[in-house]
């Protein structure tokens, strides 16, 4: 009884190795049937992720790790909450627009990294805040809330990039972050820097704040049912408030943290290619992180792995990067198979308990 | 009971026993026959096992003993699908039509075959008397339009035994009066119908032969046109044992509420608090009685503050607190045991945490100035509860999910209680605990209250309210049927009451 929940990890991590192995069969199987060497795609994924002979791929992984913990935390702490927000991408796009945009602004050299950083937080967690209005105050669903605010965002820092802080002499980023607001690097000649570190931090003090303040609580009781937060006096909306604003806050400050800390651009690029998709993958890395904030860590690093090998898969084994990305894709889906199910099963549970005992 | 019908009983059901796999007995030998042609009242309080018995009849659960015969032939329904081949169809509590579907729509939706033309229904429509937008989309329809699209729907798969439970909640009085109209001519057209109620006036009313259960026993089958209100409500409601709960004398001290002409929405729209005024004293037990469904959830959720009234007033212990919300509401003495534990406990949260569920909003003791929880006082305050109320759990790190129901149960009250509160609102604190659990939340209960708490204690369970309260109020409608001491009533008396008849009727002899 005591240990059931530990005896239930364990099990969670057997199902994490199988659904790594089925992702990773399905994947070869699709490289094959591409006509491509699976082993030899392979082999160049492991070598530019997890090489343990040369750490600046490690530094790579850890580098694509950064990102999608933020993401990931803003899925975890809404999937807490019971609630769906998938807007991590859009979040980011304006979190890294708010760097973008203190970069352009000639402010003091010692103001602008902390200015930077602050702004893409505090856009990010506007770009969550009114997804969250929508759902507070009007019932609107905020999955499709969130993924037309991700469209609107994209589009926003689209335009950005052509009209006003687009890179006068290269069209296709918008203005780099001058060298006084970037990070330094935690491996010299890697794109691995203090953001890293930053991440690390952020997972840990999410992880009190859940669980150790009363907002927190708050936020986890609103997941156990809209009933039982009116209970305990809660009102779930203003709760709703609070997660849509700190969850675009991390993703804000995720994206800023792009712009002031991944070599070579410090800058977006066309469509947004260098940050795109880190706020799908986030979600991702919450399932396989069964939605806790300390064990996002682990699974970003897996997940930041697949993302830095695939240059390794392309340039080795010569599969073109279509493929890759589909490999990628399938792999990922895979790996967050047991974490949804886990979830799932619990969530069930739970509805269970809640809908007995009727005759 | 044989000879009721002239010919042969169209639906004839021999010894039914049904015993849920949580061991409940729903049904303990039930007979039960209906004629063609008649509207056949199935009368009783909760838990009497009306809807069990239909539900075995319309093909929904299995008995666990005893015989079905339907016209003439012996029947083993699997499935409501077997039911309909029979003509045998019911209209559940719960409407359950398609929201966004039109009228046609819904009614065209379950039938096999070719779909039923417009043309079709509408002559259906026409032969039974029952109008109906056809267009309309049914989330835009009323309940009494929606109770008809349901009817038709049987009908248009040709249902000739229609059984209806509880059609008339959520209905107004015009539209009762449409649907009665509606049930009579059904009747002239031949077919025969099941009427499931606790309604003593509608019994009379619209039937033509009545079957009063009460506890998953038949205690008569009567025509109507022989019977009276009287004689039904005593079938209806008995007392099985006095409860012996040891109660010092009643010692009513000061007024802790006042409830003045409440009125409150339920979820369907409807007001399911039609203007409910009383008052309890601190010291003294005040039980709410009545079938559930008749406006005692939204009651309590609004004395808790957790619904929102349309008109009213409730004064606690001399300030009005009606515009007040849940959590100052707890801050001045309110506690609320609410009926579902699932609600009350997150079933997957320790022990320890659904400790400062209803406190943590305005108890400043359980978090610090940085909006920190005091993980130390609270564990204290999990350990106090556990101690003293002997909730029984391997420690306070156990998830909810993991105690017995009782244990559930005894965490839930005891974490009230160790808010010593004022005034406490308790919703069918007993059901399903067992008799040892159920005897010491109710031992709880009088003992806060000749501690000089005032109790508020909301059961469907009769003998609970009037063992341990001091006055009681009968719910029926969304309304008091009267107020009164549990020594000074008969059952016949309560049987009316929970039946739709008021005190003043009552005592004027006009039933």
């Amino acid at each position: 009884m005591v240990n059931s929940r530990f005896t239930e990890y364990l099990v969670y991590i057997g199902n994490v190795a199988l659904a790594i192995l089925i992702g990773l069969a399905l994947g070869a199987l699709i490289i094959w049937l591409g006509g491509y060497d699976p082993v030899k795609a392979y082999t160049g994924l492991f070598e530019t992720s997890f090489n343990p002979s040369d750490y600046y791929y490690f530094a790579t992984t850890l580098s694509y790790a950064t990102p999608v913990i933020f993401t990931g935390l803003t899925f975890a702490i809404s999937s807490r909450a019971g609630i769906f927000n998938i807007g991590a991408e859009g979040q980011m796009y304006m979190g890294a627009l708010g760097a973008v945009i203190v970069a352009s602004m000639n402010l003091p050299s010692p103001l602008i990294l902390p200015m930077a950083l602050i702004t893409g937080t505090l856009m990010g967690a506007l770009w969550g805040l009114i997804a969250g209005l929508f759902r507070a105050l009007r019932n609107v669903n905020e999955v499709v809330a969130t993924i037309m605010l991700n469209w609107i965002a994209f589009w926003i820092i689209e335009y950005a990039r052509n009209y006003g802080l687009g890179d006068p002499r290269r069209q296709e980023k918008t203005i780099s972050m001058p060298v006084e607001g970037r990070l330094p690097l935690l491996v010299k000649n890697t794109e691995l820097s203090m953001a890293f570190v930053i991440a690390l931090i952020v997972a840990i003090l999410v992880y009190i704040f859940m669980w150790r303040t009363k907002i927190g609580y708050y936020i986890r009781v609103l997941g156990a049912g809209v009933k039982t937060a009116k209970y305990a006096g809660i009102d779930p909306r203003i709760i709703t408030l609070y997660v849509f604003i700190i969850g675009g806050a991390l993703s804000g400050l995720g994206g800023a943290l792009e712009i002031c800390g991944r070599p070579p651009t410090y800058a977006i690029t066309t469509a947004a290619s260098n940050i795109a998709g880190f706020g799908f993958t986030g979600i991702s890395v919450s399932l396989l992180g069964l939605n806790h904030p300390i064990l996002i860590i682990p699974a970003s690093v897996i997940i930041g792995g697949l993302l830095a090998g695939s240059r390794g898969m392309q340039i080795k084994a010569k599969v073109p990067l279509e493929m890759v990305m589909a490999v990628q894709g399938l792999i990922i889906i895979a790996l967050s198979v047991p974490g949804f199910t886990f979830v799932y099963r619990r969530w069930r549970i739970k509805k269970a308990l809640r809908g007995g005992g009727s005759a | 009971m044989s000879e009721m019908c002239v010919d042969n009983p169209l639906v004839l059901m021999k010894d039914i026993v049904k015993v849920f796999p949580d061991g409940t007995i729903a049904l303990r030998g039930v007979n039960f026959e209906l004629c063609k042609g008649e509207i056949h009242g199935l009368l009783g309080e909760n838990g009497a096992g009306k809807t069990t018995l239909m539900k075995i009849l319309a093909g929904l659960l299995k008995p666990t003993r005893g015989e079905v015969i339907v016209k003439g032939r012996k029947v083993k329904f699997r499935s409501p699908a077997d039911a309909l081949r029979f003509g045998i169809g019911i209209v559940m509590q719960g409407l359950s039509l398609v929201p966004v579907f039109t009228a046609y729509e819904n009614i065209v939706l379950g039938s096999r075959g070719t779909k039923p033309s417009r043309e079709f229904v509408e002559k259906l429509m026409k032969e039974v008397g029952l109008i109906v937008p056809l267009d309309a989309v049914v989330e835009n329809l009323s309940f009494g339009v929606r109770q008809k699209v349901e009817i038709l729907k049987m009908l248009a798969l040709n249902v000739d035994i229609l059984i209806l439970d509880e059609p008339t909640t959520n209905l107004s009085p015009s539209e009762i009066r449409e649907l009665f109209k509606s049930l009579k001519k059904l009747r002239e057209e031949g077919k025969s119908i099941v009427f499931i109620t606790h309604k003593i006036r509608e019994v009379l009313e619209v039937t033509d032969r009545v079957t009063v259960l009460r506890k998953g026993r038949v205690m008569g089958s009567v025509e109507t046109s022989k019977t009276n209100p009287r004689e039904l409500a005593k079938m209806m409601v008995g007392r099985d044992v006095e409860l012996l709960i040891e109660k010092p004398p009643w010692r009513p001290n000061g007024v802790a509420l006042i409830v003045d002409e409440l009125e409150v929405m339920g979820d369907l729209g409807v007001p399911a608090v039609k203007g409910v005024s009383f008052s309890v004293n601190y010291g003294e037990i005040f039980g709410v009685a009545g079938v559930e469904g008749n406006g005692q959830i939204e009651l309590a959720e609004a004395l808790a503050g957790i619904r929102k009234p349309l008109r009213g007033r409730i004064v606690m212990n001399g300030d009005d607190i009606t515009k007040l919300d849940v959590s100052e509401r707890y801050n001045r003495g309110l506690a609320y045991i609410p009926e579902d534990r699932k609600v009350a406990l997150i079933m997957e949260f320790s022990v320890l945490e659904n400790t400062p569920l209803t406190e943590i909003s305005y108890n400043k003791e359980l978090v610090n100035r940085m909006g920190f929880m005091k993980i130390k006082r609270i564990v204290e305050k999990s350990m106090g509860i556990i101690k003293q109320y002997g909730v029984v759990t391997p420690s306070i790190y156990a998830p909810a999910r993991s105690l017995s129901g009782g244990n559930q149960q005894k965490l839930v009250v005891g974490r009230e209680l160790m808010k010593d509160p004022r005034v406490i609102i308790a919703v069918q604190p007993t059901r399903g605990l067992d008799v040892a659990a159920t005897e010491y939340v109710r031992n709880l209960l009088v003992k806060m209250r000749s501690s000089g708490k005032a109790v508020i204690l909301i059961s469907s369970d009769l003998d609970e309210i009037l063992g341990l309260s001091d006055r009681f109020a009968v719910m029926y409608n969304g309304r008091f049927m009267g107020i009164l001491e549990p020594d000074k009533v008969t059952d016949e008396e309560l049987g009316l009451m929970m039946g739709g008849y008021t005190y003043e009727e009552i005592k004027a002899r006009k039933v």
